[in-house]
């Protein structure tokens, strides 16, 4: 395979593996517990920032040709840990301000005002992370790690992508299938009933709120080390839209699906369009993506809202009627026991 | 106090471009229960038809009288063609959010494919200034104002004095009871879609008039501060929404003169937050949160 071949694989790759990390960390907080959260890319962002701040030093140390706060250069794995920890702390912060007694749609407006301030945030100050032009430079981490070509390093760090995938995925099946997830689903299905049943619903959107404002910084992380740069423009809030695509489209609460809807939607339209065989304008193309995306959303909601690959439902026996001879053979056992 | 004086200036008219947008928002959603996500879309779509007739040689106002017209009836093709249509389907309300989303994702970039990344802007002359106790205002701005204060008037009047604004009226507080009275349900949702288009038309004239270049995402980046006012003053509320932009719209200007013009959208979305950290239905709100969308 010719070097731009395998660049080109390796890229595809790494992309799939973020989108299904971010899609699942969606999943968790829009799929399972029912939080529209629209300010989900914010903690992707603030990931990928923090990686990049603690791996690239002092922003001097480039010559000073980008400004940003802080600045360390850590060993490997601690910038990834540091943009969960931020992506959590951020993700915690707002769900203090939004996960409130709104009713969800208002509560998915003020997400919204958030993922803007954000935006207007980074892009205005300057010394934050370096405003509109964003930050650059991003070594990837293998880079200093392994003495290999400069291929090898890159299909290192798809490993370890596809590693980190695997261990999220892991950790999210034992997380969803678990009691704390059947107490998520309960939130999302009927909150009323959970808080009757003295479950605070509040405090359990608030924890699927913090794992997913983690699992996306995870994304953010390992995004930002691979392409090296991260800007404002990529992550304006209808960015967030690709991951509600997915995870619609591949299974609102089914993880298997959202995977399949992350490379889908996440890689498989970009893909798609890239190929198309006629030429066009790379405004229009960027354009035609967003409206295949919209479409694709639609057309699901209408004809198939549960995903291509549905939440499987547990499904309990029915209940006993009253009536029913197991239940009466059922109470003469007890009375025969209570006689004995 | 001449700085404060114009900026209050510049507030002024910021607001009443938003109040006209943000009650054309509020009341929509007040009759049918439907964050209209695509509402900066149609603002930009009839934006750039009044572009098209300015520059065919008609005169800014009556273009944005024209382009408010086929605001509506965007906004009712929208409504009869997708939003209704997935409400009688029965979606859930994340649901119709995220429906309201892609088809304005789905607008904007048709329009982005056909205008292309550039800005345009209207051939209108902005008028002789006019220097109100310190406040400097163009000719423009004052019509501007004076046709935010008609319509704000015509909308109190039209839903507290006529049988119409009775129908939403009672649609907004129970429209299964409203229906069962007798009112012609899917008619007044219609005339609540086109009301809003039609704000949503003068609005959006207006904003790029204000602004003075346009592009084909300038409807949508307004939106956020339209649903801010309108979240302030308590989403469904016409009075609120005015409220709203006028506090959204004198704290931005104020805050883009005194402090730093980067951060004044910041100041209001904050002033946003705030108020819905100590009255989250918003200012004036009374909205039970157990109604479904109506279409």
């Amino acid at each position: 395979m010719s070097a731009a071949t395998q660049l080109y694989l390796a890229t595809v790759s790494v992309y799939i593996c973020v989108n299904v990390i971010a899609s699942w960390a969606l999943d968790i907080q829009f799929g399972v517990t029912g939080v529209l959260n629209f300010s989900f890319i914010i903690f992707q962002a603030a990931g990928a920032y923090t990686a990049a701040i603690l791996s690239l030093g002092p922003s001097s140390s480039s010559g000073g040709f980008q400004q940003y706060v802080g600045g360390w250069r850590l060993p490997f794995p601690v910038p990834i840990i540091g943009a969960m920890v931020v992506g959590a702390v951020l993700a915690g912060v707002v769900g203090l301000v939004s996960l409130r007694r709104l009713r969800s749609d208002y509560q998915a407006m003020v997400m919204l005002v958030v993922s803007v301030i954000a935006t207007i945030i980074a892009e205005s100050q300057t010394g934050l992370v370096n405003g509109v032009a964003g930050i650059s430079l991003v070594a990837n981490p293998m880079v200093s790690l392994i003495h290999a070509t400069r291929q090898t390093q890159i299909w290192i760090f798809v490993l370890f992508c596809v590693f980190c995938m695997a261990v999220v995925g892991v950790v999210m099946y034992a997380t969803v299938y678990s009691p704390f997830g059947r107490v998520l689903r309960a939130v999302r299905e009927n909150d009323r009933a959970i808080e009757a049943l003295g479950r605070n619903a509040n405090r359990h959107r608030m924890q699927a709120f913090v794992i997913g404002g983690a699992l996306a910084g995870l994304s953010g992380a390992l995004l930002v080390e691979f392409i090296g740069a991260w800007a404002p423009n990529g992550w304006f809030y209808p960015e967030t839209f690709v991951f509600f695509t997915a995870v619609i489209v591949g299974g609102r609460g089914s993880l298997t699906g959202v995977a399949v809807g992350a490379a889908l939607v996440g890689v498989g339209v970009q893909q798609a369009v890239e190929y198309l065989p006629i030429t066009l304008n790379p405004s229009v193309i960027a354009s035609l993506e967003w409206i295949i995306t919209g479409i694709l959303t639609l057309v699901f909601l209408w004809t198939r809202p549960q995903g291509l690959l549905p939440e499987r439902r547990r499904r309990f026996p029915a209940p006993l009627r009253p009536d029913a001879p197991e239940l009466a053979e059922r109470s003469a056992a007890t009375k025969g026991d209570e006689r004995g | 106090m001449e700085v404060l004086m114009s900026a209050i200036g510049f507030g002024i008219v910021t607001a009443s471009i938003l109040a006209v947008s943000s009650v054309g928002f509020t009341l929509q959603f007040s009759v049918t229960n439907v964050f209209n996500l695509s509402f900066g879309s149609v603002m930009t779509g009839t934006g750039f038809i009044a572009y098209a007739l300015n520059t065919s040689g008609i005169s800014i106002w009556a273009s944005m009288a024209i382009g408010a017209l086929c605001g509506g009836l965007i906004s009712v093709a929208l409504n009869w063609l997708i939003f209704g249509r997935f409400i009688r389907h029965g979606i859930s309300r994340f649901g119709m959010v995220i429906v309201t989303i892609a088809t304005g994702l789905i607008c904007d970039n048709t329009i982005q494919a056909f205008v292309g990344p550039t800005f345009y802007a209207y051939n209108a002359q902005p008028g002789k200034a006019f220097d109100l106790a310190g406040m400097l205002l163009t000719g423009q701005e004052l019509i501007i104002i004076v046709i935010a204060a008609v319509m704000m008037t015509a909308t109190h009047f039209g839903l507290k004095s006529t049988r119409l604004g009775a129908a939403m009226r009672g649609l907004s507080v129970n429209a299964s009871l409203a229906r069962a009275c007798g009112v012609p349900t899917r008619r007044v949702v219609a005339v609540a879609w086109f009301a809003s288009g039609v704000m949503a038309g003068i609005g959006s004239v207006a904003l790029f008039l204000d602004t003075s270049t346009f592009a084909a995402t300038t409807g949508s980046q307004f939106l956020i501060m339209v649903i801010a006012a309108a979240v302030l003053g308590g989403v469904g509320s016409a009075e609120g929404a005015v409220v709203g932009a006028l506090v959204v719209g004198l704290a931005t200007e104020i805050t883009a003169a005194y402090w730093n013009p980067e951060l004044k959208d910041v100041v209001a979305f904050a002033v946003l937050i705030l108020v819905l950290l100590v009255r989250p239905q918003g200012m004036f709100s009374q909205l039970s949160s157990e109604r479904t969308a109506v279409g």
